[in-house]
């Protein structure tokens, strides 16, 4: 086959390390750039963005959010999670990009990308994995209203 | 090598690393010490009950990254992390 628009599929072996990549990281990202720069030829892919809201959980208007993680920690637990519903849902490539430090509203705060064969594989593979990590993933948040900030004890519903 | 102590010289048995979290940051007022025991077998409770920062019940111990029992004896140059519960992403 040797048609101008064809590319191989990249070998991806499931579960293996080089199909998931998961970055914390410390300053805001482009989720164009990430996705252009990983993005390979699987026939489905489905991506999330998420942002910071502008109020905070008890509906107040948000200075900023802070995220604290512990290093080496926190990409290992992501890593075990991405893994998981990689394999439970036959996937082939997982990339997560989580935000730490302080965000303002609006600001990108994860990507979630996942690749497959089938549109439905994909999709339920990365909102599985949105929700393993809104509900697992070792991260603390502080809202910051009105020059206070809270700790949080809980997570945003669906 | 080996040493040879006099009498009033003391051996600290072991040094641990110990990182706090979120919310026990600002309880305790710091981030991260280093502390030194004489005491072999000491566990990740017994090192919280010296940092006096109230009960331990909603905090996850990791040793060296790991989660663990928090009766899980330490050994020296152990990294010894108390996790606040977590947010989530």
């Amino acid at each position: 086959m040797n048609w101008p628009f064809f590319h191989p599929s990249p070998v991806v072996e499931i579960g293996r390390d080089e199909s998931i990549q998961v970055q914390i990281r410390p300053d805001a990202f482009s989720a164009f750039h990430a996705l252009e720069g990983w993005s390979g030829a699987a026939a489905a892919s489905a991506v999330f963005l998420g942002r910071v809201r502008p109020q905070t959980l008890d509906g107040e208007p948000l200075q900023a959010l802070e995220l604290q993680h512990y290093p080496g920690f926190c990409e290992r637990q992501l890593l075990q999670l991405a893994r998981e519903q990689l394999q439970h849902h036959g996937a082939t490539r997982v990339l997560v990009l989580h935000r730490v430090g302080t965000l303002r509203p609006g600001e990108l705060i994860v990507l979630v990308a996942v690749e497959a064969d089938r549109r439905g594989c994909a999709q339920r593979c990365c909102s599985d994995l949105l929700e393993a990590l809104k509900h697992q993933a070792p991260f603390w948040k502080r809202e910051w209203c009105s020059d206070q900030g809270t700790w949080l004890s809980g997570n945003t519903p669906l | 090598m080996i040493w040879t102590l006099e009498p009033h010289q003391q051996v600290l048995a072991f040094v641990l690393r110990v990182l706090l979290f979120a919310s026990l940051r600002d309880r305790a007022g710091w981030e991260e010490r280093s502390i030194a025991f004489s005491e072999a077998g000491m566990t990740a409770a017994q090192v919280w009950d010296q940092l006096e920062l109230g009960p331990l019940e909603s905090v996850c111990v990791a040793v060296n990254q790991e989660l663990v029992r928090a009766d899980q004896p330490l050994r020296a140059g152990d990294e010894l992390a108390f996790l606040p519960p977590f947010t989530g992403g």
